[in-house]
């Protein structure tokens, strides 16, 4: 099969969505394209902005970091070592390779010194752990953003990630959430930084076929903690819709950050043509639109954490209440192991 | 049978699923896939440096992997 851009060279990559197929460096030209096309559409970042890029060795998160610093972006990258045997090790390492050989030294935060590694927080808990790990990486993106003066904090979320995302929420007809689902979370007064998903229009296919083709070494194994993630249920569902009718994910998608869409009502959303905060007149709490944060806590205007100070809609932020059960929880049982 | 027993093999290595499978060729990746029971929009397959689209005729001897695109969480 040849190239459909050049019609010379051999093909690598299928892209039945797109009714095309690319030599590798067609497909670089294409992957990048879609990239910057999704960040202009939705106004994701401005060329003065300062990028904190949460990277944890997978795939998306190394080709998004990749990516941006090829496209000139000021970038940094923030890895959180979640205290996960082997595999955080294993995780970190990847980070730190491919961060030098951009000359890059990532920023990490341990979770073991922070005193809440995912796994013993969980069983102290008697939580989930992928739902405990949300919370923390939440706090420590947007912390170490705001410490570090960052003005955006960017995930590498893919389109298969956002529409498994977008197919939970309406099957459970989570109406806030979908009000809130976007590439583009705008910051807030008070310390919440703006989030962005630039990935938003890539699918994993192309973002692990842009991983191997430019010789990035990403992490393969899964993380062991997220087995029985739902998400992966919703990510079948629409994989095998996608394969009987290539190009419905993008559709699904896209109809659904319309901001004629209904189901956005209420949101004032960042969607493609409307004017999109840039990190001088980020939205306020006055905005409608809300954060992620507001998924947990609340809508409005951030106040600041009792305990830590960071950005919330409570008395206490959802983090320093996880550790707060964690340290009751270790208590307990020091007292129950003394007897 | 004798020739069919010593034949080289495709070796399809799945890393993820820690699995490792020999198959006749010479065959289209696709075919080696669905032998495999694997859905071919959920993997990338390469060979080396290489990355081979789902119509790449696969020759006997040669080894290629699979690896899943899927992530969780």
């Amino acid at each position: 099969m040849k190239c459909k851009r050049c019609r010379r060279a051999e093909a690598a990559v299928e892209l039945p969505s797109h009714h095309s197929a690319f030599c590798p460096d067609c497909f670089f030209v294409f992957f990048r394209r879609q990239v910057t096309e999704g960040i202009r559409k939705l106004r994701l970042l401005a060329p003065a902005d300062r990028v904190l890029v949460c990277v944890s060795g997978g795939k998306d998160s190394l080709v998004l970091w990749d990516v941006l610093i090829d496209e000139g972006y000021e970038t940094e990258g923030l890895y959180i070592d979640l205290g996960i045997d082997g595999y955080s090790d294993r995780s970190k390492e990847k980070v730190l390779a491919y961060a030098a050989s951009r000359g890059k030294t990532p920023i990490v935060v341990e979770l073991a010194k922070e005193g809440i590694p995912i796994p013993e927080a969980a069983r102290c808990a008697r939580m989930q752990e992928c739902s405990i790990c949300g919370t923390v990486k939440r706090y420590f993106f947007n912390r170490v953003a705001a410490e570090g003066k960052f003005t955006v904090v960017a995930t590498g979320h893919n389109l298969d990630d956002e529409t498994a995302r977008l197919l939970g929420n309406l099957l459970h007809w989570q109406r806030g959430h979908l009000a809130r689902q976007h590439p583009l979370l705008p910051g807030a007064d008070g310390g919440l930084v703006r989030k962005v998903k630039p990935l938003w229009r890539v699918s994993e296919v192309e973002t692990a076929a842009y991983g191997f083709l430019k010789g990035i070494d990403y992490v393969t194994e899964e993380c062991p903690m997220s087995e029985d993630a739902t998400s992966l249920v919703y990510k079948e569902a629409l994989s095998r819709i996608e394969d009987r009718m290539p190009g419905t994910r993008i559709v699904f998608y896209q109809g659904f950050l319309d901001p004629s869409n209904p189901l956005r009502k209420g949101a004032e959303a960042a969607a493609p043509g409307d004017a999109v905060p840039t990190p001088e007149d980020a939205p306020t709490g006055d905005s409608p639109r809300a954060t992620e944060a507001d998924a947990e806590e609340g809508v409005g205007s951030p106040r600041a954490c009792a305990s830590c100070g960071a950005p919330t809609y409570t008395e206490t932020c959802s983090f320093c209440r996880l550790k707060e059960r964690v340290r009751k929880a270790r208590s307990l049982r020091a007292a129950g192991g003394s007897r | 049978m004798e020739t069919l027993y010593n034949a080289p093999m495709i070796t399809v290595r799945l890393p993820q699923k820690k699995k490792e499978l020999e198959l006749p060729g010479p065959r289209r990746v696709m075919d080696l896939l669905s032998d495999a029971g694997v859905r071919p929009t959920t993997v990338i397959v390469t060979q080396g440096r290489k990355l081979l689209t789902k119509d790449h005729r696969v020759e006997d001897g040669a080894t290629i992997d699979v690896i899943s695109v899927v992530s969780g969480g």
